[in-house]
């Protein structure tokens, strides 16, 4: 149980820049899930903060000890961080029980209970404890991986995409053995990630890396809801991206007078809108905008639907339960739930992005009413 | 998952095959390392052929009990060595198959007077005339032919003719082996330097190059050559090895003292450094003393004269008394080392 | 070609180029740099000493007719013994791993086996059977014979990891078999068969007794013979010194040509293996043939030292036949020394091996293949430099055994590299960081997750390093302590005096020896094997 401090932390290799100043604290105990695109860094990250490479710049503090700073940099098997891996790393040559057991004084290496109490944690049967890792599926290999590195009650522990490698079936699976071991041991950690599903699955808050730094920093339901900017909401989920105007704290477009998550001065805006939060209604009133259906494609458990709007021509992206799936060349009545967000067109793509990311976070954060708005005024 | 099954669980029988092989070896090596330590041992640089230093030196340890180790090499090599090392050279005694290391050892004062009780067994004029060397055994420089190729008649009396265009193809010799640089000194000695040199020219024209006599003798054996210019006693190992009756070969000796009937000493001294002088004195006296030396010329691998008075040389070969060498001193044929020269400049090495 | 690509690639991969190095250890640089002094040191003193000749004397000695002849002998050899080579070798491996030839298994392991007999002994060998083989076609004859395997052992492998679909595809676009063998199929395996036929170039450049035996000269047997008379000299040194330059000539081509190749596992495989062609009736003369080859290669060695063990030996030698003492303390030498050798060469090899896979940058490269240049320096001078060296300035060290294991462990460097390369490039980086994230530093990660791992491949490659050591010839003849006999110098001294039948029990051993120990390692040699012997 420990705190991570980072700040400022900056790398370059080679001339290319990779980090350019990361600000990072985690509460102790809680799981932060770290999101980047492949090649933002997030690896650096991890490996600055496990000592494996040295940082340029910047400081990390790990439970009030400084572990690098400008002259200080502490060696990695003195850092007591655990580290799972990718491919989980597991030692070829050792069993199951000398794996997770490996970090251990040598005096306490061969106590068994230990080991089959660490299994245990990670849900695995204690018999487990004798066999070879080839033996193991990918996910119970992970498990294993985590086992070992809580087994020296790290102050810390890192996870590398650890269920990347692992096929659909077991991601699911494992992912709940890994969060529910972490939070019986209470560890800190922090998973890095480029599955935006995953991150917002198990991260107690979300931090978002961004062309070298942490673009938002928010709880998950935050920064779905409220991304700082328009490439961040394309960036975590799907995005219907509509032009409007703010007057009176509300958003005007094409799909009507909607309510707004955060405040904005009235004037041209960009409208976010999530696919899930377009609805078709069963009784329209006189003003509710209506749409053409083009496109329907169906995944099972919900479909998405490719919309002409009549209003103006433009198409939207929405997403319904399975089971009401339009045809197309449907005409339906569309509503919006839920609020939305407005970006100031002027600054571009990237209007908030001046403002510190805690502070949007830590915004008033609106409850998700189900409420359906109406339509009161056609736009000019 | 290749790799899982590389490493796995294999490591054990890899690493516990090297180290049980590791540890019985070791044990085996530094045992035999230790053993040997202890008793006296004799430092033997030998240019000696081996099997005849073998017999010697199992002869010595059986009635002295002092162990001999062998360094073996070419007399030359070992006399460069010798010079090298100088004062802090392992070496006891050196024993070669000719002369001239030994006078060149004799010049650069590295060799310890011989007891005058051993000098005494030899001949006065088969040993160092400084004595600090002595004579043990003798070979004769001959002609080996093929008989079926050439006839004895045909051979030309003197080996300078080798040097002639006449010989061209029909002739073998090595002039690398330490027998031959002796030779090059007499010639040079007994028709000066210019003379030899256009000798060793022609001879470069006209023969066949090999590393050693044994390669020139089953050379001419064979066939491959009509003649060779050898040591005696090479011819005769090699009719023991392939039986009389399967020899195609015959050998000539050179008459009227002409130089080709050169007569080499094989030699043995005490070295100034030896750390066990009395011993080594001891050897020298082993080698030259009657039991010794009846043993060199009964048992049929040596084939050389055994130089101790009194001592009959193996049946198979010609009696010394009708042999007729050119009349040279051992200091004459010197020291080998312009005899080198001479080799590299006719371009023979 | 997608395979031995991916091979490299992987091979790059398992490096981890991805510009991540920190600094290495200054110990590690440290004992590597070690290593690489003592490699060069031979090379070194061999200029320095030439560089005593003065330049006209050099020229007057580098241009004469013995020179001359020498370069011909030489370089004729080497050109027919490649060609003659590459064509046997990658036919066999074609036979082997690309046809339904009958008895595989068993053709694979003959085919290979000629590498654990020195070509010496197979030189002794032919030359006691008959006095009429020598000079060239003798010459041919036994490097043939002798070094074949080292063409067959990458071109098999090579062909292993082809994909069948590129030879399909040829062969749907309307080419024959012959015509898709040589349009496809061979450029494929060029590195692996350029890279095998410059090792055989290499050999044949360096290799010293099988020459002297036949009495064919070349570079190397009139260094030997220089010494013998007592001209070691800078003269001496100068000859070496172009026999070396030779040597790197050709080290330079075989890295350009097969570079990092060299330790590239073999990939993951094809994604399957091709269909065999049929042999048909051809397969009767192919046996025919492959038998030939099995007999001039192995069963002439082996059944001509068979034949001379039970020879009761003439005069000339029966009296001090070999005693069992003497044979097996020549046997105690050679294993001991091997055993030594080995592990000198390994613990050189080790540090440098590391660091080139760990903390790949230009300078640890470049180490590294500097340590290679080993390959390039004949035994016989390595030899005379050390003697050289140690009588003017280590005295203590002079006619050691300490400096007979440095002379090994100088000589067979390359050898240890390649199979430490392998190794340590197999194991991901990723393990070791998990270890000291674990909290255990560099040594103990060493010890207790890189050592086990990397055991199998470090005792394969070590004993390879052992076979190659215990039937070592030249340097051990110049450089043996006083009394010191070897299988090897026992063999030569005997073959030397044509006493062959004295002869045959070391070399008997020394082939027992040999293929016990490959036998021991057998599957991990095959793939080690074929980077090079002395």
């Amino acid at each position: 149980m420990a705190r991570l401090s980072v700040k400022r932390l900056t790398k370059a290799f080679g001339g290319t820049s990779v980090l350019r100043g990361v600000d990072l604290d985690v509460v102790p105990g809680s799981l932060v899930a770290v999101l980047g695109a492949s090649g933002s860094g997030k690896t650096t990250l991890l490996r600055l903060l496990s000592g494996f490479e040295r940082a340029d710049a910047g400081a990390i503090e790990i439970d009030g000890q400084g572990v690098c700073r400008a002259g200080v940099h502490v060696a990695p098997e003195k850092r007591r961080i655990g580290y799972v891996a990718q491919e989980g790393s597991l030692f070829p040559h050792l069993s199951v029980a000398d794996n997770v057991a490996f970090g251990l004084p040598r005096s306490e290496r061969r106590d068994r209970s230990k080991v089959a109490a660490l299994l245990a944690t990670v849900g695995l049967p204690a018999a487990y404890a004798d066999r070879a890792p080839h033996q193991l599926s990918g996910g119970e290999q992970q498990r294993v991986a985590l086992a070992r590195a809580l087994a020296p009650a790290p102050k810390l522990v890192l996870l590398d995409e650890p269920f990347s490698s692992l096929d659909a079936a077991l991601r699911v699976e494992t992912r709940q053995a890994v969060s529910a071991a972490l939070l019986a041991s209470g560890a800190t950690a922090l998973l890095v990630t480029h599955d935006q599903s995953e991150a917002l699955a198990m991260g107690v808050e979300v931090a978002v890396l961004r062309q070298g730094v942490l673009a938002q920093i928010a709880t998950p339901e935050i920064l779905y809801r409220q991304p700082v900017d328009i490439a961040m909401a394309r960036f975590v989920g799907e995005a219907v991206i509509l032009q409007g105007i703010v007057k009176g704290g509300v958003a005007i477009c094409a799909l009507g007078r909607l309510s707004i998550a955060l405040p904005a001065p009235d004037g041209p805006v960009s409208v976010m809108i999530r696919p899930e939060q377009i609805r078709f209604l069963a009784r329209p009133s006189a003003d509710t905008p209506w749409a053409r259906v083009l496109a329907v494609t169906f995944y099972g458990r919900d479909a998405s639907v490719l919309l002409e709007l009549e209003a103006r021509a433009e198409r939207v992206m929405s997403l319904v339960p399975g089971y009401r799936a339009p045809k197309p060349g449907e005409e339906v009545w569309l509503s919006v739930e839920g609020a939305v967000m407005a970006y100031r067109q002027a600054e571009g793509e990237t209007a908030l992005a001046n403002s510190d990311p805690r502070e949007i976070a830590q915004f008033r954060q609106k409850s998700l009413s189900a409420a359906a708005f109406e339509i009161k005024e056609h736009l000019p | 998952m290749p790799f899982g099954q590389i490493g796995a669980w294999s490591r054990r029988d890899g690493a516990e095959r090297l180290g049980v092989a590791a540890f019985v070896a070791l044990g085996l090596f530094v045992g035999s390392a230790a053993t040997s330590a202890g008793a006296v041992t004799l430092n033997l640089y030998s240019a000696q052929h081996e099997q005849t230093v073998d017999l010697l030196t199992k002869a010595f340890t059986k009635e002295t009990g002092i162990d001999v180790k062998v360094h073996s090499g070419e007399a030359p090599e070992l006399a460069s060595e010798l010079l090298k090392e100088g004062a802090s050279s392992h070496a006891d005694v050196f024993f070669t198959e000719n002369s001239p290391e030994l006078e060149l050892l004799s010049e650069k004062g590295l060799l310890a007077k011989v007891a005058p009780a051993t000098l005494a067994n030899v001949p006065a004029a088969d040993s160092g005339s400084n004595g600090d060397w002595v004579g043990v055994l003798a070979r004769e420089n001959v002609l080996v032919f093929n008989k079926a190729m050439i006839k004895e008649g045909e051979l030309p009396s003197s080996l300078l003719d080798f040097g002639k265009p006449e010989w061209k193809g029909k002739l073998a010799i090595a002039p690398t082996d330490a027998d031959f640089l002796p030779l090059v000194g007499a010639v040079a000695a007994l028709k000066g330097r210019p003379a030899a040199l256009d000798w060793l020219k022609g001879l470069r024209e006209n023969a066949a190059i090999f590393d050693d006599d044994e390669g020139v003798v089953a050379a001419v054996d064979r066939g491959a050559a009509a003649v060779g210019i050898i040591n005696s006693y090479y011819w005769a190992r090699l009719r023991v090895e392939k039986g009389a009756d399967q020899m195609q070969s015959a050998i000539h000796h050179f008459a009227g003292a002409d130089v080709g009937g050169l007569m080499n000493v094989s030699g043995a001294a005490a070295l100034k450094a030896s750390r066990n002088p009395a011993a080594a004195q001891k050897f020298l006296a082993f080698l030259v003393s009657k039991p010794a030396q009846e043993m060199l010329a009964n048992l049929d691998i040596t084939f050389e004269y055994p130089l101790a008075a009194g001592v009959i040389a193996n049946p198979v070969l010609k009696p010394m008394s009708e042999l007729s060498p050119p009349p040279l001193t051992l200091k004459q044929i010197g020291d080998d080392s312009d005899a080198a020269k001479l080799l590299r400049e006719a371009g023979l090495i | 070609m997608a395979a031995i690509a991916s091979a490299s690639q992987a091979g790059i991969e398992a490096v981890g180029v991805r510009a991540v190095v920190a600094r290495p250890p200054a110990v590690l640089i440290a004992a590597a740099l070690l290593g690489v002094t003592l490699v060069l040191l031979p090379i070194l003193y061999t200029v320095a000493e030439a560089a005593n000749v003065d330049f006209g004397s050099a020229a007057s000695l580098l241009f004469r007719p013995l020179v001359g002849r020498l370069l011909l002998n030489t370089i004729s050899l080497v050109i027919a013994a490649s060609l003659v080579t590459a064509v046997i070798g990658t036919a066999a491996a074609w036979l082997v791993e690309r046809t339904d030839l009958p008895g595989r298994d068993l053709w694979s392991v003959l085919i290979a086996a000629p590498l654990a007999i020195p070509p010496f002994i197979t030189s002794y060998a032919w030359v006691s059977m008959s006095n009429a083989l020598q000079d060239f076609a003798g010459a041919l004859l036994v490097v043939t014979c002798a070094y074949y395997p080292l063409v067959y052992l990458p071109v098999a492998a090579a062909l292993r990891g082809l994909d069948p679909a590129l030879e399909e595809t040829a062969r749907s676009l309307g080419e024959s078999a012959w015509g898709s063998f040589m349009r496809v199929v061979l450029p494929q395996l060029r590195p692996a068969l350029l890279g095998g036929v410059l090792l055989v170039a290499l050999d044949t450049l360096t290799e010293f007794g099988a020459f002297a035996l036949l009495r064919f000269r070349t570079f190397t047997t009139e260094l030997y013979a220089q010494y013998r008379t007592g001209l070691a000299g800078p003269e001496t040194s100068l000859l070496a010194l172009v026999l070396v330059a030779l040597c790197l000539v050709l080290l330079f081509a075989e890295f350009r040509v097969r570079g990092d190749a060299r330790y590239a596992r073999v990939g993951p495989g094809a994604r399957r293996s091709s269909a065999p062609a049929t042999l048909g009736w051809v397969r009767f003369p192919v046996l025919v043939v492959l038998c030939a080859l099995g007999v001039a290669t192995v069963g002439v060695p082996i059944g001509m030292i068979g034949y001379w063990l039970f020879q009761h030996a003439q005069a000339a030698t029966s009296a001090v036949a070999p005693s069992l003492p003497v044979l097996f303390g020549a046997a105690l030498n050679s294993v001991g020394y091997g055993l030594f050798g080995a592990a000198a060469a390994l613990a050189l090899a080790v540090p440098l091996g590391y660091l080139a896979v760990r903390f790949p940058s230009r300078w640890t490269v470049l180490m590294e293949r500097s340590a290679y240049l080993a390959q390039g320096v004949p035994g016989i001078v390595v030899a005379l430099a050390l003697i050289s060296l140690t009588v003017q300035w280590i005295g203590p060290l002079y006619q050691s055994p300490a400096l007979m294991v440095l002379a090994y462990a100088i000589l067979f460097l390359p050898l240890a590299l390649v199979s430490v390369r392998a190794t340590l490039s197999q194991i991901p980086r990723g393990l070791e960081e998990v270890g000291r994230s674990l909290g255990q530093n560099g040594y103990s990660v060493a010890w207790r997750v890189v050592a086990p791992l990397a055991a199998n491949g470090l005792g394969a490659g070590a004993s390879l390093v052992f076979i190659f050591v215990s039937t070592e010839l030249t340097a051990t003849l110049l450089l043996s302590p006083i009394g010191t006999r070897t299988l090897a110098t026992e063999v030569w001294a005997n073959t030397s005096s044509v006493a062959f039948a004295a002869a045959a029990p070391f070399a008997a051993l020394m082939l027992c020896l040999s293929f016990a120990v490959t036998w021991l390692f057998a599957n991990r040699l095959s793939r080690t094997a074929f980077a090079g012997r002395r």
